[in-house]
Formats: C-alpha cells, sequence, structure tokens
C-alpha cells in the first residue's frame, strides 16, 4: 500500500468516499466499509486508523442521537445508523490516502499534476504545522493557568471567555512565526529559480495503473447499479425502527 | 516552603526527563537553577506550580501535598513566568496585561492599580502603559509578561529564563527589583544560562544534568565544581578564570573564587603583603 503511487492512491480514495456517497441503505454501506477495511491493513496503518475513528466517536454519537430524534423519516433509527456508517466509510477512504501518503510525496505527486510548485508547497507546509500549533497551544495554556485562569471551572459562558487567552496568542504566534518562515526561506533563496528540478519524481507502475483502473471499473458499476438497474431488494433491508 | 522528595517525570512514558528530584527551598531563599538544555529544568519549575504532576514522589507546597490542589490555588503562592512572552500576552494594552493577574487572583480595582504602576516603574515600562503589547520589541514583551506577574507578589516566584533579550542595564533593573523583592521575604528561583547573572543575585545555586540534581550549594561551590561546569556546558565565569589566571602566579588565590568583591580583596591582600 506505502508503495503505490499517491495519484493512484488518490483515485482510489476519491472512488471509495463516492461510492459511499451514493447509498444511503445499511448493507451496501456495510459492504463499502468492510471492502476499505483490509486495505488499511493491507498499508498497517489500522491502529492509527483505530485512534482517528475514536477521535470521530463523539461526532458519530451526535449524529445517531439527533437523527433519530429530529429526523422526519420512517424509521428514523435505522436511517441514523446508515447515516453514520457513511460518514465512518467516507472517513475511512479519506484515511486510507492521508494515512499512508508523506506530505512531500503529497505536494510531489500535486506538483506533478500540474499544480503550481508554490500552492503544493503551502499544503505540505499547512499540514507539516499542525502539530506545531497543537503544542503551542498546550504551552500557552500552561502559561496562562500559571497566571490564575481556571480553564476548567465555573459556567458555559465564563468557560468560553475563557478561550480568549488561549485563541489570541495562538493566532499572533501563528502570525509572527509565518512571516518569520517566509523571512528565512527568502533569504535562503526560495523561488529564486523558475525551474525547479527534483531529486526525486514519481512514476507510474503496472500496479498503479492496475489500481485505478479497478477503481475506476468499481465506480462504472456502482453508478450502474444505483441509476439505472437498482439495488436488489434484501440490500434494502433497514432496522424497523 | 516548598518540598520536591524523589520526582520523577517522562513525557508520554518515553522521554524521562525527571529521574528522582529532591530538593527543598526554604521561604526567602534566592537561589538558581542551571544546567545544559534538556537538562529538566523547566520540567522541575512545572512541577513546583502543579502544571505537571509527579509520576513518582511527592511535592509539597507548606506542608501540603500539592495533588490535592489546583494549578489556581497554587497560582495564588507560586508564581511561574515562562520563556516565550508570546504565550501569555493577549490583550490590548500593557495595563490591561499587567493587571490581569491581579484581577484573576482577586485584588480590588485600587490595589491593582497601585500595584501595577509600581512594578512597571520598577521594570522600566512607565512609557508603555496604553500601547499595545503585540507592538512592542521582544525584549519589552518579555518584560510585560514578567511584570504581569511580578505585580501579583506571590510568595514563591519561579521565573523561566527571564534574562533572555534583556540589555544590560533592564538585566539589572529585573535584578534590583528580584533583590528587593526578597527582601521583603519572597522566595525567588531563576532558570537562567546567564551565568554572570546567578553569580551576581543568587547565593544559592542548583545544577541540573540528564533529569537528576548534580550539585546543590553555594552558588561559588557550585560554580567552581569542574564536574558542573562540565556537564551543564557552562563557559566558565570571567571571574573563575581570572581567579585561575592569578593562582597560576600568586599561589595564595584560593580554589573558589567567584564574585568579583572576593577577587579585589585577594588581590588587594597580595598587593598589600608585596
Amino acid at each position: 500500500m506505502h508503495r503505490l503511487d499517491p495519484r493512484s492512491k488518490l483515485v482510489l480514495s476519491i472512488v471509495c468516499a463516492s461510492v459511499s456517497m451514493m447509498f444511503m441503505d445499511i448493507i451496501p454501506l456495510l459492504m463499502v466499509f468492510i471492502c476499505l477495511l483490509p486495505m488499511i491493513a493491507a498499508a498497517k496503518s489500522l491502529g492509527r486508523w483505530a485512534t482517528s475513528m475514536k477521535g470521530l466517536g463523539a461526532l458519530l454519537v451526535f449524529v445517531l442521537v439527533f437523527n433519530t430524534l429530529l429526523s422526519p423519516m420512517e424509521h428514523p433509527f435505522s436511517y441514523s445508523l446508515s447515516l453514520a456508517i457513511r460518514l465512518v466509510a467516507l472517513m475511512t477512504s479519506f484515511s486510507l490516502f492521508f494515512l499512508t501518503v508523506q506530505p512531500d510525496q503529497l505536494s510531489q505527486a500535486l506538483i506533478q499534476m500540474r499544480v503550481k510548485f508554490e500552492f503544493a508547497f503551502a499544503m505540505s507546509m499547512a499540514m507539516r504545522y499542525v502539530p506545531t500549533l497543537g503544542q503551542e497551544a498546550y504551552a500557552i495554556m500552561d502559561a496562562q493557568r500559571a497566571r490564575g485562569v481556571e480553564l476548567d471551572k465555573g459556567n458555559l459562558i465564563k468557560r468560553i471567555r475563557n478561550i480568549i487567552p488561549i485563541i489570541v496568542p495562538l493566532i499572533i504566534v501563528s502570525i509572527r512565526r509565518a512571516l518569520s518562515i517566509a523571512e528565512s526561506m527568502e533569504s535562503r533563496g526560495f523561488g529564486a529559480n523558475e525551474n525547479r528540478t527534483y531529486m526525486e519524481m514519481l512514476r507510474f507502475k503496472k500496479r498503479d495503473w492496475a489500481v485505478v483502473l479497478a477503481s475506476l471499473l468499481m465506480l462504472s458499476l456502482t453508478i450502474y447499479v444505483r441509476f439505472f438497474a437498482g439495488l436488489p431488494g434484501w440490500m434494502l433491508w433497514g432496522l424497523p425502527f | 516552603m516548598i518540598i520536591l522528595e524523589d520526582v520523577h517525570y517522562s513525557y508520554d512514558g518515553v522521554y524521562t526527563a525527571l529521574r528522582g528530584i529532591s530538593l527543598q527551598i526554604d521561604d526567602g531563599e534566592r537561589l538558581a537553577v542551571i544546567g545544559a538544555n534538556g537538562a529538566g529544568k523547566t520540567t522541575m519549575m512545572k512541577h513546583m506550580n502543579g502544571l505537571l504532576r509527579p509520576q513518582k514522589g511527592r511535592v509539597i507546597l507548606d506542608g501540603q501535598d500539592t495533588k490535592y490542589m489546583s494549578v489556581a490555588e497554587i497560582a495564588r503562592a507560586v508564581g511561574l513566568v515562562f520563556q516565550n512572552p508570546d504565550h501569555q500576552l493577549f490583550l490590548d494594552s500593557v495595563k490591561k496585561e499587567v493587571e490581569f493577574g491581579l484581577r484573576n487572583l482577586g485584588f480590588t480595582e485600587s490595589e491593582a492599580e497601585q500595584k501595577r504602576q509600581k512594578t512597571m516603574v520598577n521594570l522600566g515600562l512607565e512609557g508603555f502603559t496604553e500601547r499595545s503589547p503585540f507592538t512592542l520589541s521582544g525584549g519589552e514583551r518579555k518584560r510585560v509578561a514578567l511584570a504581569s506577574v511580578l505585580s501579583t507578589e506571590p510568595r514563591f516566584l519561579a521565573l523561566d529564563e527571564p534574562t533572555i533579550g534583556q540589555d544590560a542595564h533592564q538585566k539589572s533593573l529585573l535584578a534590583q527589583m528580584l533583590t528587593e523583592m526578597n527582601k521583603r521575604g519572597r522566595t525567588v528561583a531563576v532558570v537562567t544560562h546567564d551565568i554572570e547573572f546567578v553569580i551576581e543575585n543568587f547565593p544559592r545555586t542548583i545544577a541540573m544534568a540528564d533529569g537528576q540534581i548534580i550539585a546543590d550549594g553555594s552558588t561559588s561551590m557550585v560554580l567552581s565544581n569542574d564536574e558542573v561546569i562540565e556537564r551543564c556546558a557552562l563557559a566558565l565565569p570571567q571571574m573563575t578564570l581570572a581567579a585561575r589566571a592569578l593562582r597560576n602566579v600568586f599561589p595564595e588565590v584560593g580554589q573558589r573564587l567567584t564574585l568579583l568583591s572576593e577577587l579585589e580583596e585577594t588581590i588587594m591582600g597580595i598587593l598589600g603583603g608585596a
């Protein structure tokens, strides 16, 4: 999985995501999900995938509860369950891409897809700085707690107001850092040369073509089933409540 | 009084930052913590006001285990100023920023106003009252951050690298203020790489390396220990270099010279004897 060209993985992810977008019933969505799992396993990323799914847990519960309570559908629970599965399947398809592609591979892929280097670079920089921002946020929380800000006390309004001492320094620090990164990049000659050359170029191999072909085949098959043939009856089964 | 008893701490269970720190800081002391980068100095300071909790061992503040206290409670007694001022400044004027801590701790309007003014004069910030902290230079922001904690006059004051980016004049203003607060009974602890600052202002020094305390005692004793100099990656203080050079000529020059006054005395002694 890791050795595939990022571009073929991108096609695969997008196809999986769009397939899960096309169905609204429990069985086909579960089938998509079950197809995705071995792919994540093949990428040896099950552990990291599980962590990200845990993060999604709260949102899933939210989706389940609110849709069940508020949906005007005939079988609200069945409907919201399929919504939740769809969300998981969607996330999993994108995890397939983001868990197995390194940031510099991603920017290289973008460049070779004729995206301008500056944009590709900005994107990989953005990904690179997400964890840094997290660390910064913790440091700021520590600094404010040391000044007597009680972050986890008080009513809702007080808690929301307590975010201000965290978020303002975070923004300021980020802007300062962005400026200094820009300056240091320019002083090291960023953008001095019009045509960049690259040490490693991505190449499509046979297996990449195979992946792309299989994905497209699957896509056309599902489109055919969804719009022209219709799903067989047993796939439309839903929970009776 | 703060007591650390065999404190262990590791980040994420992987990187061990503290391996068994034991120390006692009495009320009214003035001490410096030195050590190479990554020795665990900041981690230790964060234990003193409860931002980090020991994974093994205890931290005792005035006879009470801090395990049962919240950070805000501890913050009334222990003030900690961090290295990076940008992590705490968020209001639109220096005045509000300095008063923020005072308000948190429940001082009245007039008390807060008075304490703020005094601190700002003491730190050379008089002219900046209405300025936005974000338009100030790095060194000035650092002083605003210091002022915001110093103004609350906590009984125990811990400063992480307070002299970074300060010129000699500002440094001596800061030293003066710390000494004054110390005279009024406050305990002052600083983490620093600035050896001259330590020698001139702190009678006690704790040297750390690899998450352990390798020396703890009077500054002149700790700083004349060669193991400390090496493991803390220090450049020898100028006074010590001068003393060593002198010792080559006059064997009567002592082993533990660090203060300018001591060196003066010795030279006068030699000259008087000659």
